[in-house]
């Protein structure tokens, strides 16, 4: 790069002052790749996800307590609680629930509260009260909400397509796919949602109960007698060597069960299974569910596993991480005829979103760029579609320094910035190609002219970029769930404005000095001023 | 380019003659007052509606089945065929879950919708997922809006009391439901009664569905009444017959076998036969008849039958007592079909407060709070207090629009302070400030526009006023590059004052039309956005009129100004 003197061009503005330094300078061809470069990798890196992260505190508090009525437990547990936890900072609301038998009670803290702080609070203030708890209640159970690990991002819905195997081993099966999902990256908690059990069902008739002359409590009795668990127990021989024996287990297989003795009748034993049918199956007395109707009308039972990440972790990554995995899984799952269908794919979802708006910004940006092609020139034109990816770059890196995700309202920032960041290198580039065919200009070299036109726009342009951004930035005090929700906004446009400010007198004086040419062609020798010198 | 700079010296001269006659500076600014007003004036004549966040096609939505407290599981699933029967038929429609006794893995609208507290017999919801948006004719609001009156008129009476509503995935930060009437008072049941009325009302309001009170409905149940006399005589104690009625009815794991296949036990779970638990109705005889064949066997062996120890009473059963910030409170919510909430909720407080005003004393909470739609009740014959407070998405809305009220106030302080700071002068702040609060011309006539374009109703939305928001920073470049080159003109080049702002305006025109056009073209594919479509039209209508307000107002404002 030669050394050029451009220290006799004076400038008054940092506008100017920016597009002299750089005008010469080796390094801003550099700082043009470096910046697209880190774009491009925030684009790739950064945690995807449909929804902003909202930092939602509270918790529930769940007292059981048999035998009590609503009215009871108003009074003598939730009435108290709800006083000692009033006394919490921080806390919005309290909802409570008197129930029969139970007390429900749910706090939410204000949006934007330290979550660990907040449950800590909760859990503190219960524990300090405990002794003001009614005698003849259950121990309180206290669960923090957490939006990041309770929404899950994915759901996969397996189904036995014939009843090849077992219940049990279904089960088995996708309980052992649950176990290697929780072991993938990000992924912070898997849940099952209408699984049953395996369980041996007694169903005791009531009219033979009747005919032997039988009480349900002699059936029970009769089958804890039996079905006992003893460990093992040892002793030593003369020669202190361990001897081991232990008694078998009584109840094995469901014939144990149903062979159980419960009483005598008239000499002649009763056996479980004169009075109860005995079935070795599900349990019936849960009455949660879940099934799947597929397009083609078939309707299963299905186990539902629900899969949620990380908070801050790549909601594509993690689903594209599971989706593999089942995949590998799929050639074993067919043998054992279980089928399964993903219903919930936050991941895609993610991505669509910013795929979208990736493929929105190229469209507006190539209209713009026609747009200038007719106004200023084909040279002015790329030269202005170049700040996009510059200014976007620089505004997607320090988002994603800054700890936040691409979600919706990241996106709605970048669009609602869009309109507004082409603009400092418009007027820049029109500013300068306006005096490229002025008169006056004819005397100045190019770099005078370039210099002159940036630093001639850049006060009053600093001044409305200012402007603009003042409008955002008490966007980020607006409160409740909506501000939160906004956040990105008053986070992301006020940095792309300022990145459009410094690409526009960094760059755009230094592209046209490469790509424009002074014209002296004759035509633009009609002075534009005539009008002012009457 | 000679033709654009023909052009130039047209508008100069255009401006110029607009500035050296009076009469035709007066029209230019009774023109603005007049399109301002009576663009303002499309809020109360309803020509504009406004709204939080307008609706989202999705993938998927659900429908939440509630059937009244104390039904069973079997009744829940007869109306949950029904609803997967109908939406089986849709071809829209990949694939339907079904979760009973429980609720939908989690998603952003259950988890304020209470989803994952759902447990009971009562509770059921369906999951419906659609084939990908891009692909699909039909919206999901629209097709939500399609279905609800065929799933509500075929499947509700299957139970009476059943509620379905079918919920979209929300735009935004997500609320119990649109409409939320909170119902306070001392006395629980009363309250309930009371949202039993107010839940009525809301029924007979128009473009309102989905009403539900967020109440247990009492049913009858029968209490047992141990007779103590006779237990103790009988030797048995009442732990005894209520672990036994448990084990009859309900059933109890009594022992467990250990497995290898799962890390788990498995239970030895005994009950009654399901033939012989079932009663053939819900009489109190049937209920005798069936415990009379349940013994207990006392101490000394001997059997007693169930029925020798107890009373057996019918009670309406106790329902559930709830509280917001320690306050007895019933919810009774609706949801709005593909309207904004504000209108049916209005048209329903006027409906309150004159089907109240029979009963009890109604009276309006004074002042302008996010509160101020709430009716202070006071029984007339007992005295006794209520409160009905609106929250939901009305009190989401109002909070948001306050805040951002609050935001806009803020950054116009802001804007002139700094102006002030650029020019030292509080007339050209005031002038660029004012000619700025224009572009809301644009933006109310432009939600108008396509209001009218549109087949569906454009909102003015939350994002619109985002949208407004950066106007008023956008318009103040536009009046900043034209005065400081004017001034530039004038103290510069000596050139008299009214030609300088003419030159100014023409040869600004060219950079202001060129981000205009620029905002324009890229706010262009946000128009047919469902959510950012408010932004989208407010940024480019608004901008239209930023142009014409800086170019042609802010010239007359500023020769009138001796600032400059």
């Amino acid at each position: 790069m030669k050394d050029k003197d451009l220290s006799h061009i004076k400038v008054t503005d940092y506008a100017g002052k920016l597009a002299k330094s750089f005008l010469y300078s080796p390094l801003t061809a550099v700082l043009a790749i470096f910046l697209l470069a880190i774009g491009y990798l925030s684009l790739e890196i950064m945690p995807r996800e449909e929804d902003p992260q909202i930092a939602i505190s509270g918790g529930s508090i769940i007292i059981p307590a048999p035998g009590l009525k609503p009215k009871e437990i108003e009074k003598i547990i939730v009435e108290p609680l709800e006083d000692k936890l009033r006394e919490i900072k921080g806390i919005e609301h309290i909802y409570s629930m008197s129930m029969n038998n139970v007390a429900v009670v749910n706090v939410m803290y204000f949006i934007g509260q330290n979550r660990e702080i907040s449950n800590l609070k909760l859990y503190d203030k219960v524990m300090q009260n405990m002794d003001k708890m009614p005698k003849n209640i259950m121990q309180p159970l206290i669960k923090p909400f957490d939006i990041d690990i309770d929404i899950p991002i994915m759901n996969i819905a397996f189904y036995q397509k014939d009843n090849s195997i077992k219940y049990i081993n279904f089960l088995a099966t996708v309980e052992n796919l649950k176990k290697e999902i929780s072991q993938l990256n990000s992924v912070s908690k898997t849940q099952l949602k209408g699984e049953h059990k395996e369980q041996y069902n007694v169903e005791v008739d009531l009219g033979k109960l009747k005919g032997y002359h039988l009480s349900l409590g002699q059936i029970v009795n009769g089958i804890k007698s039996i079905a006992i668990r003893v460990p093992n127990v040892d002793t030593n021989t003369k020669d202190n060597k361990l001897v081991v024996f232990g008694i078998k287990n009584a109840i094995e297989s469901i014939k144990d069960v149903q062979n159980i003795m419960v009483a005598q009748y008239m000499g002649s034993p009763i056996y479980l299974k004169d009075v109860a049918t005995v079935t070795d199956g599900i349990d019936t007395q849960n009455k949660k569910s879940a099934s799947i109707i597929l397009k083609n009308g078939q309707k299963y039972e299905q186990i539902s596993l629900a899969v949620s990440k990380l908070a801050g972790t790549n909601a594509v990554f993690v689903a594209d991480d599971v989706k593999k995995l089942l995949e590998t899984n799929r050639e074993f799952l067919d043998k054992a005829g279980i089928g399964y269908t993903i219903t919930r794919d936050y991941g895609v979802r993610a991505d669509d979103a910013v795929n979208e708006l990736v493929h929105h910004l190229v469209i507006t940006i190539a209209i713009i760029a026609v747009m200038l092609v007719f106004f200023l020139g084909w040279k002015e034109s790329i030269i202005v579609t170049f700040t996009v990816p510059a200014i976007l770059a620089a505004t997607l890196f320090v988002a994603f320094m800054s700890d936040q995700t691409i979600n919706r309202i990241t996106l709605f920032a970048f669009l609602l910035s869009l309109g507004l960041l082409v603009d400092a290198a418009i007027i820049v580039i029109e500013n300068i190609h306006r005096h490229l065919h002025d008169h006056e200009s004819e005397h100045q070299d190019m770099d005078t002219l370039v210099i002159k036109a940036t630093d001639e726009i850049g006060a009053p342009t600093n001044v409305a970029t200012l402007a603009i951004i003042l409008t955002m930035v008490p966007m980020a005090f607006v409160g409740g769930m909506m501000g939160e929700f906004m956040k990105p906004i008053p986070l992301n446009v006020p940095v792309a404005l300022l990145a459009s400010l410094f690409v526009a007198y960094i760059f755009t004086p230094y592209l046209s000095k490469k790509l424009l040419k002074r014209k002296n062609d004759g035509v633009h020798h009609h002075k534009i001023k005539e009008g002012g010198e009457k | 380019m000679p033709h654009n700079k023909h052009q130039g010296k047209k508008f100069e001269n255009f401006v110029y003659a607009t500035l050296d006659k009076p009469f035709k500076k007066i029209l230019v600014i009774v023109l603005v007052f007049a399109s301002l007003f009576g663009s303002v004036m499309m809020f109360p004549t309803k020509t504009v509606l406004a709204k939080m966040l307008p609706g989202k096609s999705t993938n998927t939505y659900t429908v939440y089945i509630d059937t009244p407290s104390g039904s069973s599981v079997t009744q829940t699933k007869e109306v949950t065929q029904c609803v997967t029967n109908i939406l089986q038929k849709e071809k829209a429609v990949t694939d339907l879950e079904v979760f009973l006794g429980q609720g939908s893995p989690l998603d952003y609208a259950g988890l304020v919708k209470g989803s994952g507290m759902k447990m009971g017999e009562q509770y059921a919801e369906v999951v419906v997922n659609l084939t990908d948006k891009h692909h699909r004719e039909e919206k999901s609001f629209n097709m939500v809006q399609r279905l609800r009156p065929i799933i509500q008129n075929t499947c509700k009476p299957i139970v009476a009391g059943t509620s379905i509503k079918m919920i979209e995935m929300p735009a935004g930060p997500p609320t119990l439901a649109s409409i939320v009437v909170e119902v306070y008072g001392k006395d629980n049941s009363k309250v309930i009664a009371l949202s039993h009325q107010v839940a009525s009302i809301l029924k007979n309001t128009k473009d309102l569905v989905d009403v539900d009170i967020m109440a247990d409905e009492t049913y009858t149940k029968y209490e047992l009444v141990p007779i103590k006399e006779k237990i103790s005589r009988s030797g048995l104690s009442v732990d005894q017959i209520n672990k036994i009625l448990y084990l009859a009815f309900k059933g109890m794991g009594v022992a467990v076998k250990n497995t290898i296949v799962l890390n788990d036990q498995t239970p030895i779970y005994v009950s009654l036969s399901k033939n012989s638990k079932t009663l053939d109705s819900n009489t109190k005889d049937t209920l005798r008849a069936k415990l009379s064949s349940l013994s207990l066997m006392n101490k000394k062996g001997m059997m007693v039958p169930l029925t020798e120890v107890i009373n057996i009473k019918e009670t309406p059963s106790n329902p559930m007592i709830y509280h917001k910030d320690l306050k007895t409170m019933v919810n009774v919510i609706a949801e709005t079909n593909m309207v904004s909430q504000v209108y049916p909720l209005l048209d329903a407080r006027e409906k309150m407060i004159e089907y109240f005003s029979k009963d009890y004393k109604v009276s309006k909470v004074p002042g302008i709070t996010t509160y101020m739609f709430d009716l202070n009740l006071i029984d007339k014959k007992t005295g006794d207090k209520y409160l009905l407070r609106w929250d939901g998405e009305m009190k989401v809305t109002l909070d948001t629009f306050r805040d951002l009220g609050g935001a806009f106030i803020a950054a116009l302080i802001l804007i002139f302070l700094l102006l002030v700071i650029y020019y030292k002068s509080f007339a050209i702040s005031g002038i660029i400030l004012g000619g700025s609060f224009l572009s809301i011309i644009g933006v109310i006539v432009g939600h108008w526009v396509a209001d009218l374009v549109t087949t569906e109703t454009f909102f003015l939305t939350s994002t619109s006023l985002i949208g407004f928001i950066a106007l008023m920073g956008i318009s103040s470049r536009n009046s900043l590059l034209l005065i400081d080159f004017a001034k530039g003109l004038i103290e510069k080049k000596g050139i008299e004052k009214r030609r300088a702002i003419a030159i100014a305006s023409a040869t600004r025109a060219k950079p202001i039309i060129l981000t205009a056009i620029a905002i324009i073209l890229g706010s262009a594919l946000l128009a047919s956005d469902p959510i950012f479509g408010g932004l989208g039209v407010a940024l480019i209508s608004g901008t239209v009129a930023a142009v014409i307000v800086s170019l042609i107002f802010i010239p007359v404002l500023m020769d009138n100004t001796k600032a400059i």
